[in-house]
């Protein structure tokens, strides 16, 4: 049978051909590449609020060892299967629940954190060169959103040679970095023997850490399918978050504990590093902010067939440079409504992850038998009954949780979503599976293209 | 079959060539006098050393014959070395390490050879090879 036809650009809606697939390296340093952002080193000043240096770094490695199994399950659904997370989603909710699925997951947030980040990236810019015209909150949003949108508009090859030439590079400046502001604000020895006055539960810590990227871990097939082996994504996930993460929370807690504020761009131009520490800036932002906008294209490719990848990473990438440029920048309003916007749809994401791991380990290979294809003839359902419902039950009671503080079971809106959709779907298929009930409803047969 | 040999050795001096200048760094740092330039020179020296000595005795266990199974490897080395080649250029000068101006020029400039070189020889094996750059 044919593999299909890719007309939308980047296996958007077919699965990845053995002649495009990449080393497990590759898969590690696309990864690296996402998670290169000023915002990770920002998240670690929120553990130096609770805890002293030793108790931030065991929380960390707890979190960040959960978002590991969380995102390297998902990883290696992509990468058994070789297809993206929107194709994924048509098994566990159906084509049409897939196109919610979707506009949770990725085609609506990612614009919204597109348009965040490259506005932050401004921001940025304008601090360590203020002044000039170029360096303004809206010229740099503007080239900023520019240089973003040219790597996902060539595609994956373009993103990952970012990532090889912007993390080694990156990730050593940061320790540079972080190492210069240690040794200029009293060294280690103090370093270890701050603390803030009173010490959070370690339970609100490690939930804390796994929040923080367990919507990430969800889109972790979108990049895992290129691997060579079926675990490479796995592995290349799982070693980024629990090593790297880990010392960005590192950097961002010890910084945040010795000067009061976590920026280590900001300490890098404090040493003479102006140059360094706007390459910072760009490569970090860029190789992170780039990913976004291509998850997202691919995710409306999948949502509306229309349209190639290209058209649409221009699309969504105008409207979030517009966003940060107009609104952030000319008009110098808040992003908080978009944030927030992001922030709820947020809470039914890791739902959507829960689900996908319910269906694909359990539900399939042991209750109704059945294997993920995508090849054109291959058929699933337009809704899967008990996935678009566990996913909103499971949102719901993670925003509860999160607003209202009911423990459903855990008071913690990521975990409490997760756990919830997961035994809910769980149930919901068994119950209707062994009762004879169709849970999925209607027929879709998958076209020569892949939608 | 002289085509695939040639891209072995080419990729294996290029890696000894990188090697040297990752020695030659901790030696610059170590005589900069500063013991936060010497610091510097460590962290990148030894970036660029502990990658050359993974990756050469890996490229001289295969076979001569298989291109893609040298030039992986090679690319992945190169990679690392001239992204770092990025970090000497970028800090050689700063004040913060108090490195001697003639020190500083040696390191930028062997930034600067590294960066050239490097992205000379990865589009080069890659082009002869027809592993993708970004392998």
């Amino acid at each position: 049978m044919s593999q299909g036809r890719d007309i939308y650009g980047d296996y958007a809606t077919l699965p990845i051909p053995e002649s495009e697939l990449r080393s497990t390296l590759n898969i590690f340093m696309v990864y690296m590449g996402v998670l290169a952002v000023i915002a990770a080193i920002f998240a670690g000043s929120g553990l130096a609020q609770m805890y002293d240096l030793k108790t931030a770094i065991s929380v960390s490695i707890i979190g960040n060892m959960l978002l590991a199994i969380f995102g390297g399950l998902i990883a290696y659904i992509g990468g058994a299967t070789k297809a993206n997370t929107y194709m994924l989603l048509r098994y566990p909710l159906g084509r049409i629940g897939a196109i919610i699925g979707s506009l949770i997951v990725s085609a609506l947030p990612l614009i919204i954190w597109f348009a965040v980040e490259t506005w932050l990236f401004a921001i940025t810019v304008n601090v360590i060169y203020p002044g000039h015209p170029l360096t303004s909150i809206v010229a740099s949003s503007i080239w900023g959103g520019l240089l973003m949108m040219t790597t996902a508009y060539i595609g994956y090859k373009a993103l990952s040679i970012l990532s090889y030439i912007t993390v080694p590079f990156w990730y050593t400046l940061i320790m540079i970095g972080l190492a210069a502001a240690i040794d200029l604000n009293g060294g280690f020895d103090i370093l270890w023997r701050i603390r803030p006055q009173t010490i959070a539960p370690l339970g609100i810590g490690i939930t804390y850490v796994f929040g923080l990227y367990a919507a990430g871990c969800v889109i972790t097939s979108d990049v895992s399918r290129y691997g060579i082996k079926k675990w490479s994504g796995s592995i290349a996930w799982g070693v980024h978050v629990v090593l790297f993460m880990t010392f960005l929370l590192f950097a961002g807690a010890a910084m945040t504990l010795l000067t009061g504020a976590p920026n280590v761009i900001v300490a890098i131009a404090q040493i003479g590093l102006g140059v360094g520490a706007l390459l910072l800036a760009i490569l970090g932002q860029w190789t992170t902010n780039d990913n976004n906008l291509w998850s997202a294209a691919l995710a409306w490719v999948n949502i509306t067939g229309k349209l190639t990848k290209r058209v649409w990473v221009l699309i969504t990438g105008v409207i979030g440079t517009a966003i940060a440029a107009l609104w952030g920048g000319l008009w110098g309003m808040s992003l908080d409504p978009f944030i927030m916007f992001g922030i709820l749809l947020g809470n039914f994401i890791p739902p959507v992850g829960a689900v996908l791991i319910a269906d694909y380990y359990i539900v399939s290979k042991h209750l109704i038998k059945r294997e993920y294809k995508f090849i054109p003839g291959s058929k699933v359902s337009l809704v899967n009954i008990p996935g678009v419902v566990s996913i909103f039950i499971g949102g719901f009671a993670g925003w509860v949780a999160t607003t209202y503080g009911y423990r459903l079971p855990t008071g913690i809106g990521v975990a409490d979503s997760i756990i919830l959709s997961f035994i809910l779907y769980l149930i919901l298929t068994t119950i209707m599976y062994k009762l004879k009930i169709k849970f999925e409803i209607g027929e879709w047969i998958i076209s020569e293209v892949g939608i | 079959m002289a085509n695939t040999l040639n891209i072995k050795k080419f990729a294996l001096s290029s890696l000894y060539l990188m090697l040297v200048f990752g020695i030659l760094t901790i030696l610059l740092g170590y005589i900069s006098g500063s013991y936060r330039g010497f610091y510097l020179s460590l962290t990148l020296g030894l970036i660029i050393l502990i990658t050359s000595v993974v990756y050469i005795p890996l490229i001289h266990r295969r076979r001569d014959d298989d291109i893609k199974g040298v030039a992986i490897p090679a690319l992945q080395a190169l990679w690392v070395t001239t992204s770092m080649a990025l970090g000497y250029m970028v800090t050689a000068y700063a004040p913060y390490f108090n490195i001697p101006i003639t020190i500083s020029t040696i390191l930028f400039v062997l930034g600067f050879i590294m960066l050239i070189y490097g992205t000379y020889t990865m589009l080069k094996i890659s082009k002869v090879s027809r592993v993708p750059l970004a392998v």
